[in-house]
């Protein structure tokens, strides 16, 4: 008989959309040990299907991966997350021998279908090939279904939440979808659920579009089984005591992230005027405090969390009074609000709301949009490239008609949707310094110029830019084991110290000691890192725009504040000296990876 | 304290202010109120005098206060669905499919939690057809005198689902037959008198009242329901 595998279904679902074949796999006890679940399981079975570089992301081939964790469907505080990793369609390596080469991608999104794939009996879904025509898949436990989904083709996120539970009828069924901006192959569109939770960052919806695939349904019946029940009941009451009346609780509850569209702004830290400042004069009007007065009813929660960081509202004046969606949050009310220095907060919102209707990634499509307002400011670019749009800072209905051409690549549009990297390419001069990314991933919220260390987490994120990369080595051990487990981010500090691992212990049966938990996560790190490298991507890729060497910020608390040059390379040396990768290639090293029980890298990596 | 809080005026349980304890609650709701339109969407009328014997005991729902996120549905299934480990019984990992309170979402956002309403008249105990035995005259479905919740006998129940069919028509719809036996199933048992979804819920949105109940239900259904939240909230005239 087979060692039974504890906090695992020890099934992954696999389905061909090609040739329409459903297949349920066994999950390997030894790779759920080693790479958990979710960001890092997703990342082997990429991995393992991907077997050379250079694969072009839209094709058929390369894998879309929809993984819980092995804390997902369990009751743990704030364990609601899915991650969806794939090969990247949005990013690409200053050179490299293979013309589709780019990163891995991962990004994870809340809700509800994370815990719900578990219930249907899977520790995760892989999709591969590509439908003749549009078609939605429905999971009800074991039976599966690909479906016609011509009907639904086209039609805006907001819409068919609606209209796609209808058809199912019922409302126990959990959904993600994409949007128009993911079936026209927007690079950088999102997969959304709830109409509003979003796997925003790395073009997942992008590479679902190419699939033909407009959504996923799931409903179970099941729970994975734990090894150690007393103990985990035990651990769970006093993970949900942890949360209870505390500030912490308190402050997520009430503001979500948007609390930090100011504080950021105070310091110095928010993304405005594409990335030029750090600090938004006008934040208070479009900040929590605001939002609250003005647009927020009422805090929604995901899966089993005590925090409830999502506010959704109704605007009340204007020209799009009526209109009921959920934000600003931070990256939302930063990207789509501060960076493009809009202040009016209800036309934020009808922003905010369109840019999710469509489908589009909040962070990338922002700061798109900044970097096409800064070109047009400078004279680098007229309004005759933007199709005549006259895209000035502020300036909303023209904002609103950009997110419309991306999302359809409609004329400009059809450029803008691959990024700024493409973008600055095309349109030349030194628009290269103020093309705001990394390997061709847009940055998010979080400005640099006051800190070395963001610069830091930026550079070396495997899915380029990423602001939950994690400022050192440890940090990005520890977050890659996070975004593995299901567990939300924003629910970490409601944890006492070592509870984590605790949990992860009494449901695997796993001694998961400190030692084990940050070799998983650098394990998890280090392989996303080789993939990479196999693409080839090297140290030239690992670093920021010019901007925040050359520009420093002219108003506000921070103002002067601009990073060293040499001070970053020196951070950089430090950082892959700590990781053991070669300072001139970033190769990571044969003992290292050895280490990491990595074995079957080490030859790929030439 | 919080400005959203205090604007909306019209809550489903209007007596409830955000810092009152369970037992406030219970007073405030129990004591004297005559005609109070608590859970209004529901529950046309309440009518409870302290010094009667009870004859209501349910889970209320503050839908103001729901935030959807479904702890209430993971603690209600670990409690009524035990696993014995060794030679302990403990409460199980709390699959949400087999929970008595079950939370349905909407959008625009609006979570609207079910569970059985313990209706006075109650329509599925109405619907049964089963014979009434001689000496308890309970039907296979009845009203347990000592928690006051409705239950169902497996051994008499024929299974032909009327009861579900009227609660799903008449009511909320909390009763589910099972797949494959057409027993009824979800109905609440108010965890021997200490409901774990009020205890455990993150929010305080859930309450437990005990008292006497008169006047009629207004049998609005789950979506009806919703409408009705969606307009209030978010398309108030309020709003503009």
């Amino acid at each position: 008989m087979a060692e039974k595998l504890f906090g695992y279904n020890g099934v992954i679902l696999e389905i061909d959309l090609t040739s329409g074949k459903v297949e349920k796999k066994p999950l390997s006890p030894d790779d759920a040990r080693k790479f958990v679940g979710g960001r890092g399981l997703g990342m082997k079975i990429l991995w393992d299907k991907l077997r050379k570089p250079g694969v072009n992301p839209l094709s058929p081939e390369n894998p879309l991966i929809f993984m819980p964790g092995p804390f997902s469907g369990f009751p743990i505080p704030s364990s609601s997350r899915t991650c969806i990793v794939t090969k990247s369609p949005h990013t690409s390596p200053v050179k490299s021998k293979y013309p589709y080469a780019s990163t891995i991608s991962y990004s994870n999104m809340g809700g509800f279908i994370g815990p719900e794939i578990r219930f249907a009996g899977y520790d995760g879904i892989v999709i591969t090939g590509k439908a003749n025509s549009p078609v939605y898949i429905v999971i009800d436990d074991d039976k599966v279904e690909i479906r016609d989904a011509k009907k639904f083709w086209g039609m805006g996120t907001d819409e068919f939440d609606r209209k796609f539970i209808e058809e199912l009828k019922d409302r126990r069924f959990r959904t993600c979808y994409i949007g128009p901006a993911g079936e026209n192959l927007v690079e950088y569109a999102c997969i959304i659920n709830t109409a509003a939770r979003a796997a925003g960052r790395g073009g997942t919806g992008c590479v679902m579009g190419s699939k033909n695939l407009k959504a996923i349904a799931v409903r179970g019946t099941k729970i994975p089984p734990v090894a150690d029940h007393k103990r985990f009941l035990q651990l769970l009451e006093e993970a949900r005591n942890g949360f209870k009346g505390t500030p912490y609780t308190e402050n997520w509850r009430r503001y979500g992230t948007a609390s930090a569209i100011i504080s950021s702004s105070d310091a110095g830290s928010q993304a405005v005027k594409n990335y030029r400042e750090g600090t938004f004069l006008d934040a208070d009007k479009i900040g929590g405090i605001s939002a609250e007065q003005k647009i927020w009813i009422r805090d929604f929660a995901c899966y089993c969390c005590p925090l409830a960081c999502k506010k959704s509202g109704v605007v009340r004046t204007g020209p799009y009074a009526g209109l009921v969606h959920d934000g600003p949050e931070y990256e939302t009310g930063t990207m789509m609000g501060a960076n493009l220095l809009v202040s009016d907060l209800e036309g934020l919102m009808k922003e905010i709301y369109d840019v999710d209707d469509f489908g589009l990634d909040q962070i990338s499509t922002g700061n798109v949009i900044g970097f096409l307002m800064e070109a047009y400011e400078k004279g680098y670019i007229d309004s005759t490239f933007l199709d005549g749009i006259d895209l000035k800072w502020g300036d909303v209905p023209a904002i609103l008609k950009m997110i419309r051409k991306i999302a359809m690549r409609e004329g400009i549009g059809d450029l803008a949707s691959k990024g700024v990297k493409r973008l600055s390419e095309r349109i030349g001069r030194d628009s290269y310094k103020f093309a705001i990314h990394v390997k061709g991933h847009e940055l998010a919220a979080w400005n640099v110029h006051v800190s070395l260390t963001q610069g830091v987490c930026y550079a070396t994120a495997n899915r380029g830019a990423c602001h939950l990369n994690g400022h050192n080595p440890r940090a990005q051990n520890l977050n890659a084991m996070n975004d593995s487990l299901g567990l939300c981010r924003f629910a970490q500090g409601g944890f006492r110290q070592g509870l984590i691992r605790e949990l992860l212990s009494a449901i695997t049966g796993l001694d998961w000691t400190e030692e084990e938990y940050l070799k998983a996560g650098e394990r998890i790190f280090n392989l996303e890192k080789a993939f990479n490298y196999r693409e080839g991507f090297r140290r030239e890729d690992d670093t920021i725009p010019d901007r925040f060497f050359e520009e420093p910020l002219t108003v506000g608390p921070r103002k002067g504040a601009v990073l060293n040059r040499d001070e970053f390379k020196k951070a950089m040396d430090d950082y892959y000296k700590e990781r053991g990768w070669d300072l001139i290639t970033t190769k990571p090293s044969a003992e290292k990876l050895r280490s990491l029980e990595l074995e079957f890298v080490i030859k790929e990596l030439k | 304290m919080d400005g959203r809080k205090k604007e909306s005026k019209i809550t489903i349980l209007n007596l409830i202010q955000s810092e009152h304890s369970r037992r406030e609650f219970l007073k405030k709701t129990v004591i004297g109120s005559s005609a109070l339109l608590f859970s209004s969407l529901f529950v046309k009328r309440v009518f409870a005098q302290r010094a009667e014997r009870p004859t209501y005991s349910m889970i209320l729902v503050d839908y103001n206060k729901c935030t959807g996120c479904r702890t209430c549905e993971t603690v209600c299934s670990a409690f009524n669905n035990k696993v014995k480990i060794g030679e302990e019984e403990l409460p199980g990992l709390g699959n949400p499919y087999y929970s008595n309170i079950r939370v349905y979402s909407f959008n625009p956002d609006v979570d609207i939690p079910v569970t059985c309403l313990m209706c006075r008249d109650n329509p599925c105990i109405e619907a049964c057809p089963v014979e009434p035995d001689p000496k308890t005259g309970r039907k296979a479905l009845y009203r347990d005198e000592k928690t006051l919740a409705i239950k169902n006998d497996p051994v008499r129940c024929i299974g032909c689902g009327s009861c579900a069919e009227a609660c799903r028509t008449k009511r909320i719809g909390a009763i589910i037959p099972n797949p494959q036996t057409g027993k009824p199933e979800r109905m609440c048992t108010l965890c021997d008198g200490d409901p774990q979804c009020v205890k455990y819920c993150p929010y305080g949105a859930l309450a437990h009242v005990v008292g006497r109940l008169d006047g009629k239900h207004y049998g609005f259904s789950i979506e009806e329901i919703a409408e009705k939240l969606t307009k209030l909230w978010y398309y108030n005239e309020r709003n503009k």
